[in-house]
């Protein structure tokens, strides 16, 4: 397949690129696999790439096409030595998974590097008129996306085909590496984070915002890719939307059982979400379900001042028991 | 599972508002049920003796009961179904006493009420399993917290049954607020009198051991088995070797020591032993005040000290003690009346509280016994008596009586009297609280033989004039305004949960009230248990309390812990959480939520899993809804029970 993207307007990338592939030449040897990302099906999407064996290593590629959360395979891989390629928001993942004993930190090797935003596939579907078959070429600068398709080419504003959350990232650096590669474009945690797209939902009633979330998830085909994607969703076989015991969920395909097991996913990462988006971009029908965690994490904040992932010394604060919260009155009569 | 169920009328309690007959007529149709009936009085021989009677008939494998709260007959029904062969965790109550007939009058909705939850008991019912208690050793040792009279009546009276005792008291002496007072009422016998026998009764006692100026650090453990480790505070003084001659007190030049004992009426040095009758009779130092400790000069006690203990390098020392009860019996502190600004907020220095009159009032007080205004050391001459100061006040957080204030303030009075013959004392009371044996009596004396005016009514304000006090009030009977000249004012302040009270309950793990007294077991039927097994209350912990309700207290709670220990045996509650081992992910998020640190790691071929000590779990069920994958499970309360009463309730 190869990849004819043109690699002329980023010099710096290729030169972190081949440090890092250099940072995991050196590490390889004491590690059973690193995970990063490599050329996928079509020049537009990029895959996981398990290294596995030195010549594995050319194969990495960093592009804004690295959308993956690698830090979702890490809790299945404990036991074993693994590396692991992080963006800024990848690693808060790692750093969650650590503080809640989900992994262990001796087992793990991280490689950070300078991310400078992911795309969308789904705003890219959209400006390509719904279709992504075909592509023929495909190529990135920092201010564009070039792609070729069916001998149509369009040329897209890179700063309209990144993430959401990449428009507001606080954290492109990895906040936990072993190695870095490139230069650090510095961290901006003390920044309250951006929940302006809840607070105007929240400004909706309580009819329309049911009504917007039944009207969502009609199209929701129960898939369970916003689950399987998350890394933070460690149940395994036993998913409550699965369990027979206890049954907290019909297998029914109804909206209230979809909402249901949503609001059950949003619990369960509540204080624990780093909102790396990986349960919204999983979803193949675009369904906005970010926005319940987004929602819980801004809870979260305003009652325990705490952001999840950032630190792997802090106690989540859901993890943790206390006679007396600070900011939760009891015994309101 | 063959279900009976059994609607109370409870007399006319459940009966006069919900239609029990209807009840048990619904419950006919629910699934699983083969036998409902109502019945009048389901707890009495005749309700158990029926209740055991279809179970035999009807072959019946779980039974509902219909009534009160569980917390009143639970453990009565268990034991019936107990005797008629069952697992007794195979019953299940539906409160539709408390949460109904007493709660609405609507007789239609109260009977709908009713169906729903037998339904929703009998659902979970048909999903319990049988429980199996475990038996585990105790060790019959008691620790007692706090040493005032109440706890030293608990310590005296665990010793004499045989007991070993450990007692912590936090100050440096034990004796506690009683030691501080002059005379008690109604008798006006002298308090250290009674009291100063019993203390040395506790030093001398072969079974107690006693740990004074020291804290309680940690609670771990549980009924039978707490670890309980002791903070002992440095001293800077050997107490092995102290004999409390009092040599370093009287060379000390730090003479201007807060004198805690005294409340702040005089000074005292940074060396000092509370008071004569001080048990232990030790000295400590101040830190505060030291100057040795503070600048590192003067050393002066060292110099003197015959047999050579003072030490100031001592450091704060741990010790674990291990017993299997605990007895609580903080007491009080008084309520910081300064929020009062008509009572001048502090400013006046004759606005004392009662308290410190009473050190001025005891011959061994640091007026050796002359009623003195703090001022200018003059014998007052009127004295005012406020009463309700942080009690019964509303705007002050405090609308509880504190019961004792009426019965002090009248022995003031008289004690005034026989003090200072010339003097005339005068009562603001807002009513006279005077409950108790001989205690009507005693206040009729004040006013009648010692000639106390008592003027109904509260003081609006008080504010220097010349070298008295003005203060002024209402006479409620009188309906109109009253004016005193006073040289001295006593305020009768309200008692209040003793400082740290609350982060003692938290290490104790038992509840307390929003004003920070503990909560009994039952407010009329387990006054001295706690919700927590094999932790005691005794005294004003509790609630404000005078002498003699404290002592009954703490006698109460000695047997209570005679009785917990008259078995060698204990069983668990199994009533606890479980681990399925197949679906734990071994993230110890349990362990780190549980409060009774009663879930370890385990390994299980090669994997961390959680595991827990049925004897440490209390049942509280942080963990179950902590644990994300619902590895964790409350034995009696599984997630798929409460589901089912869920779905039994809402069925649409």
């Amino acid at each position: 397949m190869g990849n004819p993207r043109s690699e002329s307007n980023k010099g710096d990338q290729v030169k972190f690129q081949e440090e890092l592939k250099d940072n995991i030449r050196k590490a390889l040897p004491e590690l059973d696999v690193v995970i990063g990302w490599c050329g996928s099906f079509d020049p537009l999407h990029a895959t996981p790439h398990f290294m596995r064996r030195e010549e594995d290593i050319d194969k990495l590629e960093i592009s804004p096409l690295s959308v993956h959360n690698l830090a979702t395979y890490l809790p299945g891989l404990r036991g074993k030595k693994v590396g692991i390629v992080v963006k800024g928001c990848d690693s808060r993942s790692v750093v969650e998974l650590l503080q809640e004993n989900l992994i262990n930190r001796e087992d793990i090797t991280i490689f950070g590097f300078p991310c400078t935003g992911v795309v969308d596939q789904s705003k890219i579907k959209k400006a390509l008129g719904g279709h992504t078959g075909n592509i023929e070429f495909c190529d990135m600068s920092e201010s564009v996306i070039v792609i070729k398709s069916e001998d149509k080419a369009y040329t897209l504003p890179m700063a309209e085909m990144l993430a959401d959350k990449c428009s507001s990232c606080r954290y492109p650096d990895a906040v936990i590496s072993d190695y870095f590669a490139g230069e650090k474009i510095g961290n901006k945690g003390e920044e309250d984070a951006d929940y302006a797209a809840v607070e105007t939902f929240e400004n909706l009633s309580v009819p329309e915002r049911f009504g917007y979330w039944l009207k969502e998830f009609d199209r929701c085909i129960r898939c369970y890719a916003c689950r399987n994607a998350c890394p933070l969703c460690v149940c395994r076989d036993h998913c409550a939307a699965e369990s027979r015991d206890p049954h907290w969920l019909s297998q029914e395909n109804n909206v209230r059982d979809k909402l249901m097991f949503q609001v059950i996913h949003a619990y369960h990462l509540a204080g624990r979400c780093t909102e790396c988006g990986e349960c919204q971009r999983a979803c193949p029908v675009d369904i906005p379900v970010l926005m319940f965690k987004q929602k819980m994490n801004k809870e979260i904040r305003d009652t325990f001042q705490y952001e999840a992932g950032v630190d792997p010394e802090a106690t989540p604060p859901l993890l943790s028991f206390k006679m007396k919260e600070e900011n939760i009155t009891e015994k309101v009569w | 599972m063959k279900v009976g169920v059994f609607v109370c009328h409870c007399g006319s309690n459940i009966e006069a508002t919900v239609d029990t007959a209807a009840v048990a007529a619904a419950a006919r149709e629910f699934p699983g049920v083969v036998f409902a009936t109502d019945t009048m009085y389901t707890c009495s021989e005749p309700g158990q003796d029926e209740i055991v009677n279809a179970i035999k008939e009807h072959n019946l494998g779980g039974i509902v009961v219909a009534s009160c709260t569980p917390r009143m007959h639970e453990q009565t029904f268990r034991r019936t179904v107990e005797r008629a062969g069952l697992n007794k965790y195979l019953f299940e109550m539906a409160n539709i006493r408390e949460h109904v007939s007493w709660i609405g009058k609507d007789r239609e909705a109260n009977t709908n009420k009713s169906v729903d939850l037998v339904r929703m008991a009998t659902e979970k019912l048909l999903r319990n399993r049988p429980l199996y208690s475990k038996k585990f050793d105790i060790n019959k040792r008691v620790l007692v917290i706090g040493g005032g009279v109440a706890g030293i009546q608990a310590a005296l009276d665990c010793a004499d049954g045989g007991l070993e005792v450990v007692m912590v008291e936090k100050t440096s002496t034990i004796g506690g607020k009683m030691a501080k007072l002059d005379k008690t009422f109604p008798t006006v016998d002298c308090s250290s009198c009674i009291l100063g026998p019993r203390m040395v009764d506790v030093a001398q006692h072969p079974n107690i051991t006693l740990y004074a100026y020291s804290e309680i650090e940690e609670i771990n453990g549980y009924v039978g088995n707490f670890e309980i480790k002791v903070k002992k505070k440095a001293t800077y003084v050997n107490w092995d070797s102290c004999t409390g001659c009092g040599i370093c007190m009287e060379k000390c030049p730090s003479k201007k020591a807060t004198d805690y004992f005294n409340e702040g009426i005089g000074k005292t040095t940074a060396i000092n032993i509370p008071f004569p009758q001080a048990i232990p009779k030790k000295a400590k130092i101040d830190p505060d005040f030291c100057t040795k400790l503070t600048k590192g000069k003067c050393g002066v006690c060292a110099k003197v000290c015959p047999s050579g203990c003072i030490d100031y390098e001592m450091q704060d020392e741990f010790v674990t003690e291990k017993v299997g009860a605990i007895v609580t019996a903080t007491g009080y502190d008084l309520f910081d009346w300064s929020v009062y600004g008509e009572y001048g907020a502090g400013r006046y220095p004759d606005v004392i509280t009662g308290l410190q009159y009473e050190r001025m009032l005891s011959a061994s007080g640091p007026t050796g016994g002359h009623i003195k205004r703090p001022s200018d050391g003059k014998e007052p001459k009127n004295i005012v008596f406020i009463q309700c100061v942080g009690s019964r006040d509303k705007s002050v957080g405090r609308p509880y009586c504190t019961g004792f204030c009426c019965m002090y303030t009248a022995k003031q009075a008289i004690l005034t009297k026989d003090h200072l013959p010339d003097s005339q004392s005068y009562v603001f009371y807002m009513d006279i609280r005077a409950v108790g044996k001989l205690y009507d009596e005693f206040t009729r004396r004040a006013m009648e033989e010692y000639d106390t005016k008592y003027i109904r009514g509260r003081v609006s304000m008080i504010y220097p004039k010349g070298e008295k006090l003005l203060v002024r009030g209402a006479d409620t009977l009188m309906g109109s305004q009253v004016e005193v000249d006073a040289d001295l004012v006593v305020l009768a302040v309200g008692a209040e949960a003793s400082a740290g009270a609350s982060e003692l309950a938290e290490k104790l793990r038992i509840s307390y009230d929003s004003y920070g007294f503990y909560m009994e077991g039952h407010p009329k039927l387990k006054p001295v248990e706690t919700n927590t097994a094999g932790v005691y209350l005794a005294g004003a912990c509790q609630g404000p309390k005078d002498i003699p309700s404290s002592v009954a207290q703490g006698s109460a709670a000695a047997a209570k812990v005679l009785g917990l220990f008259s078995k060698d045996q204990l069983e668990s509650d199994p009533q606890v959480s479980i681990v399925d081992i197949k679906r734990c992910i071994g993230c110890g998020k349990c362990i780190q939520t549980c409060p009774f640190g009663a879930i370890k790691e385990m390994e299980f071929r090669g994997m961390v899993k959680a595991d827990v000590i049925e004897t440490i779990c209390q049942g509280c069920g942080i963990c179950t809804s902590t644990c994300p994958q619902g590895a964790i499970q409350l034995q009696h309360s599984t997630d798929n029970q409460i589901l089912s009463e869920v779905n039994a309730l809402c069925q649409f």
